[in-house]
């Protein structure tokens, strides 16, 4: 008696077909400083939206600038509607990365859906609202204020889906024992959660230190950003290297 | 139950876009799209003398547009089964898919509360009118994303037999490059670039429907390639 022919697992599991090798992970991987530059360009020199305007000014003042910087703005933010995307495979990759802990996939999981979420209030609406306000420049001042205050209390203010990105990933960080990001990586994430927390008050105060273009609320809260990301895209990079080949990710 | 759950979520796409399909025929601003040149005036006219249809089309279109969601899960599901060397093309599409979600829901609530009191001052109706145009038609770098990703993860696949066949990767960059256009809507008022131009309308809008109906199909039968396989190992 012959056994019963095994089943044929060979088209079933991808993991004997998976090809030995980091492209996919090497081209993602590019694609974050690629857009970290363009959303410099872009919020930096084209929109103006950072350094933030004066958020005490009067209608008046308000529909100048956007009158004064009508172009740079839609050229600016029209490409943000093209490139937006790079933030998605950001999510992804760092995602990944935290899939490869030590611990549950539970706050990978947070990672992406909190920063899903914060794309739109944290980036996108000020794209909106700035380009709802220079598409007919000639809106009542009050008009173009309203949106004003939209785009950069949005930008500026948007906290929550943040802090609990940073949460998410510091608490991966510290709990891991595969040691994929080293350890002081969680200290800049938490102080990246300060800063949004000193930013809170951007709903408050039009001038000083704790306005949206204050120097804690924004200048603090940037410079620790640029540090944040400067030191996750080199980690990144170490920790794909690192990888080893054909590693298997429990799902 | 992990194929029901596919099959399910892939018929789900059929019924409710076919009410997709509804609400956009209803909505008396689609036939011709309306254009960016009209006066603040005609803007609150157009919602005060279309008030019935646009809420009608509207709630079809905030009930049943993230339905969808479920259809872009199995090819998440699908993309993880690939043979490709991390499953990191997957978390990048499933992330872009949420925020490009979310873009949809946001761009239709402008439209219901611009019909919600079409007698306040015209100059707000329009803004209104001018936000859920810009978000409707503007932000196509998620759909961009979620596609390249797409494409990547079916030409990295090594299965001798590969879960999508090649051509849905090329299909799938084709569409990106459709939609593309569209961007320029958040700041042309004429021309095929405007949000009722040939380019930022009718080719985003008709690439992206077909896109969904071709993966469909392509979905339909991958998974029940999946069943046969599975079915195999018992």
């Amino acid at each position: 008696m012959t056994v019963a022919a095994k089943p044929d697992l060979t088209e079933v599991d991808p993991d004997r077909y998976r090809p030995r090798n980091k492209t996919d992970l090497t081209v993602c991987w590019w694609i974050i400083p690629i857009f970290y530059n363009f959303f410099g360009l872009i919020f930096v020199l084209l929109a103006r939206v950072m350094p933030p305007q004066r958020a005490d000014r009067n209608p008046d003042q308000i529909a100048a600038f956007f009158h004064a910087h009508t172009v740079t703005i839609q050229i600016g933010f029209c490409l943000l509607m093209v490139v937006i995307g790079g933030s998605g495979i950001a999510n992804g990759l760092v995602a990944f990365q935290m899939k490869r802990m030590s611990v549950s996939p539970v706050f990978a999981y947070a990672y992406i859906a909190a920063l899903a979420v914060g794309a739109l209030p944290g980036c996108l609406m000020a794209a909106f609202s700035f380009l709802t306000a220079t598409f007919r420049p000639d809106r009542d001042p009050q008009i173009l204020a309203l949106l004003y205050d939209i785009g950069f209390l949005s930008f500026v203010g948007s906290l929550g889906c943040f802090t609990t990105q940073y949460l998410v990933l510091a608490l991966a960080i510290l709990l891991d024992k595969n040691n994929i990001f080293p350890r002081w990586m969680a200290y800049v994430t938490i102080w990246q959660i300060v800063t949004e927390v000193l930013a809170a008050p951007v709903f408050v105060v039009k001038a000083g230190p704790f306005a949206w273009n204050g120097s804690i609320s924004f200048y603090q809260g940037t410079v620790i950003f640029v540090v944040y990301e400067v030191c996750i895209i080199y980690l990144l990079k170490k920790a794909i290297e690192r990888q080893p080949l054909g590693e298997r990710i429990p799902d | 139950m992990r194929l029901t759950s596919q099959t399910v979520s892939l018929w789900m796409a059929v019924v409710f876009g076919a009410l997709l399909l509804i609400g956009f025929l209803a909505f008396p601003g689609f036939f011709p799209p309306m254009s960016p040149n009209m006066t603040a005036d005609q803007v609150a006219a157009f919602y005060s003398n279309h008030r019935a249809m646009i809420r009608f089309s509207m709630i079809v279109f905030n009930l049943c547009g993230i339905m969808l969601i479920p259809l872009f899960m199995v090819i998440v599901y699908q993309m993880k089964r690939m043979a490709t060397p991390s499953q990191v093309l997957a978390y990048c599409y499933l992330s872009a898919v949420a925020s490009g979600a979310a873009l949809f829901a946001l761009a239709d609530l402008f439209w219901l509360i611009a019909a919600f009191r079409p007698d306040r001052d015209p100059q707000l109706v329009m803004v209104l009118n001018d936000m859920a145009w810009i978000v409707f038609t503007a932000p196509v770098g998620m759909i961009v994303a979620q596609n390249a990703c797409l494409a990547a993860a079916i030409y990295l696949d090594a299965r001798p037999r590969p879960i999508f066949p090649r051509w849905v990767a090329h299909f799938s960059i084709a569409t990106a490059v459709a939609m593309l256009p569209a961007a320029g809507a958040a700041v042309f008022r004429t021309g095929p670039l405007a949000w009722n131009g040939f380019l930022s309308f009718w080719l985003r809008i008709g690439a992206y429907s077909l896109f969904i109906v071709v993966m469909f199909f392509v979905l339909r039968s991958a998974v029940r390639r999946q069943a046969l396989e599975e079915g195999a190992v018992g």
